[in-house]
Order: structure tokens, then C-alpha cells, then sequence
């Protein structure tokens, strides 16, 4: 499903910019939405799901081999599809070590 | 004189919107399709004040851009019908996501009230919320509701009849984007308002200029009924590159995110929230029901109770009801005997009649406790932690998680498993879940499998059938998913917190959703039995086994009286063997024929109930769409399975 422009596009980010797909974020971390790849479609739903750039996503769970990924979005719990989390680029969130 | 109101309940998904439907309107009700649309409508009436209110319930969606039917089905309904006021359920648990989509429906200019419920939820989740200064800055009424318990549900009707008798005016906030963003939008607005043939639209302009910038292909496909149409999207397309250019994103993206900052800063406004949430139990029953290992095995426990109550209770009912609609049909038939031909009692009692009985006494027992169940899942918030759990396997099918459920369903009975589709969002997976579920081996064809190759040829060769199924079902499963047009779209679902189901909501969705079902798929079946008894009685049927001769005996390599059990088998697959025994001694058929009649038995036409449920959710195009490409499907796997039988 994947675009050969789309992987370009993660494989680009991945070595310049600390940036990384919200699939490949580790359970109970936290990153922030740069942007949404792929279709149209999938864009557009992301979007309206509230997935909008710049939000602050935290990762509760992932499913095993491969599962979807259950993440927290303005206050609401989503469960996205692997490939679907693999499509969403994001900033990972440093926390601090005790709070 | 009573005064008659129409008004609409919209929201998103999981806000307890049914819960607030069943509290208005009881048992006044009436549950169906919207035209031609996979999708429930439930209408109900309500007396309060000297006023008639008409209430109807719009799908649960997220938004109103055209992602789903059940989301273009209500932005119609709310822009086409005009409801008088619409009461937007909103989740004070979920409130910046839920603002979302109220302000869509002011974009639509939409009257709406807002009742602000789960406030007992949200006050676990440690939200406190303004409504004072959230009514003040949507400028519209906002009354805190907990459905569940019914507070707050007479105030809502009081605020309703005050905003109908303008005692309380609206004044709806003006939904406004960023300075460039306006202008563009603007700027687009003008062009239309220019254009005499758009004058009378149903939609706002505003809206249609701002859903043409979003690239909405719906909307896109209706304004190519007016003559303009060239012309402005000719200007749509310029401004939407102009502002893709301006924000780099998609527009979509753009107008999207400036709503959900609108949403977020009302949101902060409104809302304070304590560092100590204090929903552990919710909490713990989540993470066990998602874990890795124990989710899994919590997961084949429902499957397990599931099952057992639909086909265990089921079969309770059944028997119950079977004997006692023998002894009513054997009276029946002997009175009617004395009064009318021969001729017309078989036609009535074998045709109407055994009708009647096979659907009370065979789809009925089972479809109810299904309702139940389903009703159960969909209200408990289950069923969003089992498309966890399941989405990896499904996605081998083309589909995703949530079609875990009805492709289970299906090992049991096809009937429910294809109502069951219609939990997908699009269209597109409704129709690839179904025909894969036509393909699933229900209860009926296991007696089949298990009474002629298990008991016959042996248990191996009947175990050796079902894995063939479950390859054939990944196989035409990803077919389908190739080969249907439009475009696939991942697992994007939300997670509702964990609740108990309201009884009073789930035995009146049964209640309805059996009573539906009822009046759409016993004249299918009644009339799909009568047919086949006239075309028996008239010797059509000698006919057709003479003219199946070659297919029968030369292409599939089956004794030639095996057609007529498989004709009868459409109205209920057991019947194949049943009347298969009757027709020839079940010893003298070769291991290979008993494997190929089953075969065809396991793939061809799905029962006449299966078809009515097909055609209530599909309509009569693909319902028989499916069953013909499950009839050619059968006959080509039937004979390739001779050949490679004999040649073993």
C-alpha cells in the first residue's frame, strides 16, 4: 500500500531529524504529529480523528505480532491499524525522568 | 390541535445517544433502513407539552465529511430535512473530540441544543466542566445529561419546546478560520453567490464553498447536477492549491486542524482537569482485555458463552417451537383438506406453510438471541478490544478487525453473521465481510460435512474440508478486497471506556431489530418455498433434473437425482442430506462423490434466509451478485475436485 514516495519520505526523516513513524514508538512514550503520509482518504480521516499536526499523541499499547497500536489523542483512546500507525510521521516527547 | 416537531439526535459514536433515543421515546419506535443504505434508521414518537415531537436518531459518526454513509446519510438529513432542531449528544468525557462535530453542525447552520452527556463518566476521568460558559461561548443551550440514569432528560425536552417557542434564542457561534483561510473561503463563497442556479441549494454556501476547498467528493458529485459546475470547481481546485501552497498540507488537513484549534481553545476554556483521575476497575478490565495473552484467552471465553447462548439457546427454542408448528401445520392441512383441492393445500402447506415454520422455527430462535448479543457488544465497548486483538488475522482477508465478529458468527448461522456486517464502516468492507461470510460453513452445512464425509468417508477427510474452507475464504477474501472498487482505509477506531449496557437499551434494540428482520426476509423465504414447491408440483423440477443431467453426472460425476436434493438444499441447507438419503442409499455413493456433493453443499447459493438478509442489507443487485458467483464458484470447484479425486 505503501507509495515508493511515501518511503522515501519516512526513510529521509529518519536519518535527519529525530523523526520517526508513530508505529515504532514504544509503549507508554509520548511524540507529537508532524504529518500524516499516504492516501488522500487515510490523510483526511486521520485528520478528522484529531491526529492534526502538532498534537500530542501518547502510546498506551501495541497489539502483538505486527497488531494495531492503541494510542491517546485529545483525551480519547484510538486503536489504529499497524500500517496505518506506520503512515502517521512523528517527534518523539523527552519526559523527564521523575514526575 | 397538537403541534408537530421534528427533531434529530446527532453525535458522535459511543456518547450514549441510543440510551437517550430509548429514554425519549420508549417503545414508540420504529427501526429500519435508510433508503437504499446499509445503514439503521430508528424513528420514535414523543408526546410532552401539547406537542407531537417526531424524533429520529442519526448514526453515531465523528464527522460530516463523506468518510462513511452513516456520515453523508445525516449531513443530508440535517441540510435536505430541515429537522425543526437537532440535539447533539455530545460526551463531556471526550469533549474537544465531541466539539469537533458540533462545529460542524453550526457550519451547517444547523438549530441545535446541546445535551452534554456522560457527565458522571467525565467527572471519574476528573473533567469539571463550565456549562455555563460553554453555552455562553457556543451560544446555544447546553443541558448536562447521564443518560443512563435518565437526569437531566426532562430538562433537555423543557429546553427543546423553550427554543421551539423562541423563549431561548439561539445565537449560534460563527465558526471562523484563520485570516487567509477566511479570505479564500470567502472568496469562493462570492463566486458562487454570483452564480443564479445555486440559489436555491439546501446547504449553506459558506458550507459548500468550505466542504469544495476540503476536496469532498460528494459534494463535488452533486454540484455536477447544476450547469456552474465546471466554473466552480474550476475556481475550488485554483483556491485549494492557493492554500495548500500558503499552510503546506493537504487542504483537508488545513481546514481540519483550524476547526480542532477552535475545538481545543473552547475546550480549554470550558474544562479543568484534575491530575488524579479515578477509574482504576475500568482500567484494570482494559488492560486485561487487551493483554497480550490473558486478552486472547478472555476473547475465546466470550467467542465460547457467545456461541453456546445463540446456537445452544437457539436450539432450545427451536426444538421447542418445531414440534409444536408440526402439529399446527398436520391440523391445519386437514382442515384445509376438506375444503380445497389437493392441488392447492400442497401448495399452501408446502409452500407457505413449511415457509412460515423454517423461518420461525430455524432463522428466528437464532437471530433473536443474536440481537442480544450484538446489542450486548456493541453497548458494552467489547467489540472495539476484540478488532484489537483480531485485526493482524483479518487483515489476511482484506479486512480489519472489527470483521472478526460476523466471520464467527458465521460458523453458527449465515442469517446473523451477514446483519452483522453492517459493523464495518464502509460499504466497500459491508460487501467483502458478507460474501466471505456466505462462504463460512454454518451450523446447517456442518450437518452436512460431519452426518455424510465425517460419518461416511471419515473424521480427517470432514477436518480436511474445513481447513480447504478457511483456505478458500483468504484466498477469495483478498480476491474481493482486489478486485472491489474504492479505497481501502485502515483500522482507525475509537476505544469507548468500558460500560454496562443498559437492559431497558438492549432488549428494545432487539425487540425492533427482530421485528424488522421479520417483515423484510419471511416473504422472501415464503415465497422462495413456494416457488420451489410449484415448480415440483408442475414436474418443472423433473425437467431441470433432466436438463442438469450433464452437469450432474458428466462435469461433477454424481448420480443423477443428486440435483434435486441440491435444488431443495436453497431452502435450507440440511435438506441436501436429507433429501440426498431419501433419494439414494448414502453407502452406494463413492468416497469421491460424498466429498464433492459436500463441497458444493460447504460453497453454493446461501440459503433463501441468507438471501433475505443479503438483500435487507445489499439489496436484490448484490445479493445476487453473491449468489451466483457462489453457484459458479461451487460447480467449478466441485468438478476440478472430481478430476483430482479420481486422478488420486
Amino acid at each position: 500500500m505503501a507509495s515508493r514516495e511515501d518511503k522515501k519520505a519516512l526513510q529521509g526523516s529518519n536519518k535527519n531529524d529525530g523523526l520517526t513513524v508513530l508505529a515504532d514508538v514504544a509503549e507508554g512514550e509520548k511524540c507529537i504529529v508532524v504529518k500524516a503520509l499516504g492516501s488522500f482518504g487515510l490523510v483526511r480521516r486521520l485528520t478528522e480523528m484529531g491526529l492534526t499536526p502538532g498534537t500530542e499523541i501518547k502510546l498506551l499499547r501495541k497489539g502483538i505480532l505486527g497488531g494495531p497500536v492503541e494510542i491517546e489523542v485529545r483525551g480519547v483512546a484510538l486503536i489504529l491499524g499497524r500500517e496505518v500507525a506506520s503512515r502517521v510521521l512523528v517527534k518523539p516527547v523527552k519526559e523527564e525522568q521523575n514526575d | 390541535m397538537t403541534k408537530q416537531l421534528r427533531v434529530a439526535l446527532a453525535g458522535n459514536a459511543n456518547v450514549g445517544k441510543s440510551v437517550i433515543f430509548n429514554q425519549l421515546t420508549g417503545l414508540n419506535q420504529i427501526v429500519g433502513n435508510w433508503p437504499g443504505k446499509t445503514v439503521e434508521r430508528a424513528e420514535g414518537t414523543l408526546h410532552f407539552k401539547g406537542y407531537t415531537i417526531r424524533l429520529i436518531d442519526l448514526p453515531g459518526i465523528y464527522s460530516l465529511s463523506p468518510f462513511s454513509i452513516e456520515e453523508i446519510v445525516s449531513r443530508d438529513y440535517i441540510a435536505t430535512e430541515k429537522p425543526d432542531l437537532i440535539i447533539n449528544v455530545v460526551d463531556a468525557s471526550a469533549l474537544e473530540r465531541n466539539l469537533y462535530f458540533t462545529l460542524q453542525l453550526l457550519e451547517l447552520d444547523a438549530p441545535i441544543v446541546i445535551a452534554l452527556n456522560q457527565m458522571d463518566l467525565a467527572a471519574k476521568k476528573g473533567i469539571r466542566i463550565n456549562v455555563k460558559r460553554l453555552s455562553e461561548l457556543l451560544g446555544v443551550p447546553v443541558v448536562p445529561t447521564v443518560a443512563i440514569t435518565g437526569s437531566g432528560i426532562n430538562e433537555l425536552l423543557l429546553t427543546v419546546i423553550e427554543v421551539i417557542e423562541e423563549k431561548r434564542k439561539l445565537q449560534p457561534f460563527n465558526v471562523r478560520y484563520g485570516q487567509e483561510v477566511e479570505k479564500i473561503i470567502q472568496e469562493l463563497q462570492e463566486i458562487m453567490k454570483r452564480e443564479p442556479s445555486l440559489a436555491d441549494v439546501s446547504y449553506p454556501l459558506r458550507w459548500l464553498a468550505v466542504k469544495l476547498l476540503e476536496k469532498d467528493e460528494d459534494v463535488i458529485k452533486k454540484l455536477r447536477d447544476y450547469e456552474c459546475a465546471d466554473k466552480i470547481l474550476k475556481h475550488a481546485e485554483r483556491l485549494a492549491t492557493k492554500l495548500e501552497s500558503i499552510h503546506g498540507e493537504p487542504s483537508p488537513v488545513v481546514l481540519a486542524s483550524e476547526r480542532y484549534s477552535i475545538a481545543s481553545k473552547i475546550f480549554k476554556e470550558v474544562a479543568s482537569i484534575d491530575a488524579y483521575p479515578r477509574i482504576s476497575f475500568e482500567h484494570k478490565l482494559d488492560a486485561l482485555t487487551t493483554h497480550k495473552i490473558l486478552g486472547y484467552i478472555f476473547l475465546t471465553c466470550v467467542l465460547a458463552s457467545m456461541f453456546t447462548f445463540i446456537f445452544i439457546g437457539g436450539n432450545i427454542i427451536s426444538e421447542y417451537l418445531d414440534p409444536l408448528f408440526r402439529s399446527l401445520i398436520f391440523q391445519l392441512e386437514r382442515i384445509l383438506q376438506a375444503h380445497l383441492p389437493e392441488i392447492a393445500v400442497k401448495l399452501i402447506s408446502n409452500g407457505v406453510l413449511d415457509g412460515v415454520t423454517a423461518g420461525i422455527t430455524i432463522a428466528l430462535p437464532y437471530i433473536a438471541p443474536f440481537y442480544i448479543i450484538l446489542a450486548l457488544l456493541e453497548d458494552s465497548g467489547y467489540l472495539a478490544r476484540a478488532a484489537f486483538l483480531m485485526d493482524n488475522l483479518m487483515h489476511k482477508i482484506g479486512l480489519h478487525g472489527k470483521a472478526f465478529i460476523p466471520l464467527i458468527l458465521g460458523y453458527g448461522c449465515s442469517v446473523p453473521a451477514c446483519i452483522g456486517c453492517r459493523i464495518m464502516e464502509t460499504q466497500r468492507e459491508r460487501l467483502i465481510a458478507a460474501f466471505v461470510v456466505t462462504l463460512v460453513p454454518c451450523a446447517a452445512r456442518t450437518i452436512v460435512i460431519l452426518g455424510l464425509v465425517g460419518r461416511f468417508v471419515g473424521l480427517y477427510a470432514a477436518l480436511g474440508l474445513y481447513a480447504f474452507n478457511i483456505i478458500l475464504i483468504l484466498a477469495l477474501g483478498r480476491l474481493a478486497f482486489k478486485v472491489l472498487p474504492g479505497e481501502p482505509v485502515g483500522l482507525i477506531m475509537e476505544v469507548p471506556h468500558y460500560k454496562k449496557p443498559s437492559l431497558r437499551v438492549v432488549i428494545s434494540k432487539t425487540w425492533f431489530r427482530t421485528k424488522e428482520f421479520v417483515y423484510i426476509a419471511f416473504p422472501i423465504i415464503v415465497a422462495g418455498s413456494l416457488a420451489i414447491t410449484a415448480m415440483d408440483l408442475t414436474g418443472f423440477i423433473e425437467i431441470l433434473t433432466s436438463n442438469m443431467k450433464p452437469l450432474i453426472e458428466g462435469w461433477l460425476g454424481l448420480p443423477a437425482n443428486a440435483g434435486v436434493p441440491l435444488i431443495f438444499g436453497v431452502l435450507r441447507k440440511e435438506l441436501t442430506l436429507i433429501l440426498l438419503s431419501e433419494l439414494i442409499p448414502l453407502e452406494s455413493l463413492t468416497a469421491m462423490q460424498m466429498i464433492v456433493f459436500t463441497l458444493i453443499t460447504m460453497i453454493y447459493i446461501p440459503c433463501v434466509a441468507t438471501i433475505a438478509a443479503l438483500v435487507k442489507e445489499f439489496g436484490w443487485m448484490k445479493a445476487l451478485t453473491i449468489a451466483i458467483v457462489n453457484v459458479a464458484l461451487a460447480l467449478l470447484i466441485g468438478g476440478i475436485a472430481y478430476r483430482v479425486l479420481t486422478f488420486l
